[in-house]
């Protein structure tokens, strides 16, 4: 019998960052934060987020169906990105008030003063834009 | 008060040839129903529906909503992490009180779509004087 190490086979490299986007229990099985959504609705947090890149950007979408612009709140700290959204329903009969809040820590190299954010059809979308890169830089010797 | 109770798939017959074997992923929407004595308001969640891309329909006394996305991202968007669902949605209700279908009106605001179904006059409750 042999005995071989496991590694994982998926490329750690680059992802690597993205581990910690997500500091949800379930954030790593997005399907089984699905399932339990599906079997106890209103139970999980609703605050589900997606993560693209292009070669300019990082992009982060969040859901947020039934929210106004005014009751969301984007936050930027320490490579912490936070989207807190905060709301009351207010009706004759009753009140309701809750807040909502996602984490997600950013890569290096996203200039935190140039990070842009909109809403639209309940979809928020934060555009993280990319340092330039630094180039190479050649020292002369005197 | 629930008057609205969710309801059976659509009788397949209706739809294409069976044979021609499309399959669709829909998911059912989170809603919620708020009934007074004069109408009742449908409340759906369509995160990345427009305004467009909305359909209901009222036969006999069902109620089917169906909102399609049209995903508008960029192509050359990697994705890196994906919870979101980019299905469309439906959703299919049985109403047991008759409703004013002429009057219903809808309308979709930050990804929520908000039905109001006002009740057929027929079917308001009556107080009836004793003479």
């Amino acid at each position: 019998m042999k005995l071989t190490r496991h590694l994982p086979s998926f490329d750690l490299g680059r992802v690597a960052d993205f581990d910690q986007w997500l500091r949800h229990p379930f954030a790593g099985f997005p399907a089984v934060g699905q399932l339990l959504g599906e079997f106890m609705p209103g139970v999980v947090n609703r605050l589900s987020a997606d993560v693209f890149e292009d070669k300019d950007n990082y992009y982060a979408r969040f859901e947020l169906p039934g929210t106004k612009k005014e009751d969301v709140k984007v936050e930027i700290h320490d490579r912490l990105l936070t989207v807190s959204v905060a709301r009351s329903e207010k009706t004759e009969a009753d009140e309701e008030s809750f807040t909502l809040a996602r984490s997600i820590s950013v890569p290096e190299g996203v200039r935190g003063d140039a990070i842009a954010a909109k809403l639209e059809d309940g979809i928020l979308t934060v555009t993280l834009p990319k340092q330039e890169h630094r180039k190479p830089k050649l020292i002369e010797i005197t | 008060m629930n008057t609205e109770t969710t309801c059976c798939p659509p009788p397949a017959s209706k739809s294409a040839a069976p044979s021609v074997g499309v399959t669709e992923s829909l998911q059912k929407p989170r809603y919620d129903v708020v009934g007074s004595a004069d109408a009742y308001e449908v409340r759906v969640e369509m995160p990345g529906v427009a305004k467009g891309d909305v359909k209901i329909d009222l036969d006999e006394n069902i109620l089917s909503i169906r909102g399609e996305r049209h995903s508008k991202l960029p192509e050359d968007w990697k994705p890196l992490h994906r919870e979101l669902s980019q299905v469309g949605y439906q959703l299919r209700l049985r109403l047991n009180t008759p409703v004013d279908r002429d009057k219903l009106t809808a309308s979709l605001e930050n990804g929520v779509l908000t039905l109001k179904l006002p009740v057929q006059e027929t079917a308001k409750p009556r107080r009836i004087e004793v003479q």
